[in-house]
């Protein structure tokens, strides 16, 4: 924990995990469309949640820690493939109205 | 063709091991809770026999591991794919619908590869109907079908399967 090259690996993994979470949100701005939408959150969310992993298993205090840790992120890959998939199938079935020029600003 | 059925022992030998280690993993390795932990997990695989009944595709060690590192890679270029999209200021998306027909057999193979390609890069799995799986596609001008195909052989490969491309070819 003292090694300060470690300290630094996993900082910046820590603030690239955030950043991806805050693009994938910014998807659900700039995107029109459910579809699209998904997109940006299940992979852009993926990603930013394995580098936070990534960061903090270094952290863990045992080898039960650590594979809870992945364990989560395998949860959380599982939960948003079957939720997106859901989704999409739900909208296929009874596509949503269009949309009303509110995001055809940018 | 469904391969021969695995003997239902290994398969609840097998769901029993992995719970076991789950529940170890979740209660951090705590001994006290090991005991209750292995009666629940032998209790749960036997359950889910029931629920979900051994389908006959084994998992290979081998390609399983050859997939983890096919899907994190993948997985990197997915998220980097859309953060690139989303902050170029044109906003270079064309989304559009395709639908192909899988050479993986039906049950988990079918069931791996349509919520594989929700996470890789540019698809997302909208209806599975027998072989026949509609995507969404983030940009139809990208060669979504060369990469679909690539993740079946790797989702073949995980269950020891050689997928062939008749259907690809029969269209």
């Amino acid at each position: 924990m003292t090694d300060p090259l470690m300290f630094v690996m996993q900082s910046v993994l820590l603030v690239l995990g955030c950043l991806f979470f805050a693009v994938g949100t910014l998807g659900l701005f700039r995107f029109s469309d459910t579809l699209t939408r998904i997109h940006a959150l299940t992979k852009v969310d993926n990603l930013g949640l394995g580098f936070i992993v990534l960061a903090l298993l270094p952290l863990a205090p045992s080898l039960a820690g650590g594979l809870k840790t992945l364990l989560i992120w395998a949860a959380a890959l599982a939960a948003s493939a079957t939720s997106a998939h859901l989704i999409a199938r739900a909208v296929h079935v009874r596509p949503e109205p269009p949309e009303t020029g509110e995001a055809d600003h940018d | 063709m469904p391969p021969a059925p695995v003997s239902p022992l290994i398969t609840v030998v097998f769901r029993g091991t992995v719970l076991f280690v789950a529940w170890w993993a979740l209660t951090l390795g705590e001994s006290s809770g090991l005991a209750f932990g292995a009666v629940v997990s032998a209790l749960v695989a036997v359950v889910s026999l029931r629920l979900f009944p051994a389908s006959g595709f084994s998992v290979r060690p081998a390609g399983l591991m050859l997939f983890l590192g096919y899907f994190l890679s993948r997985s990197v270029v997915a998220g980097v794919d859309v953060a690139r999209r989303l902050l170029s200021p044109a906003l270079p998306v064309q989304p559009g619908e395709i639908t192909l027909t899988l050479n993986l057999p039906e049950g988990s193979p079918r069931w791996l590869l349509a919520n594989t390609l929700s996470l890789m890069p540019g698809t997302l799995s909208i209806l599975l109907e027998g072989n026949r799986l509609t995507l969404h596609c983030l940009d139809i001008r990208d060669r979504v079908e060369r990469d679909v195909r690539e993740t079946e052989r790797q989702v073949g490969r995980v269950f020891g399967l050689a997928v062939d491309d008749s259907a690809e070819a029969a269209r």
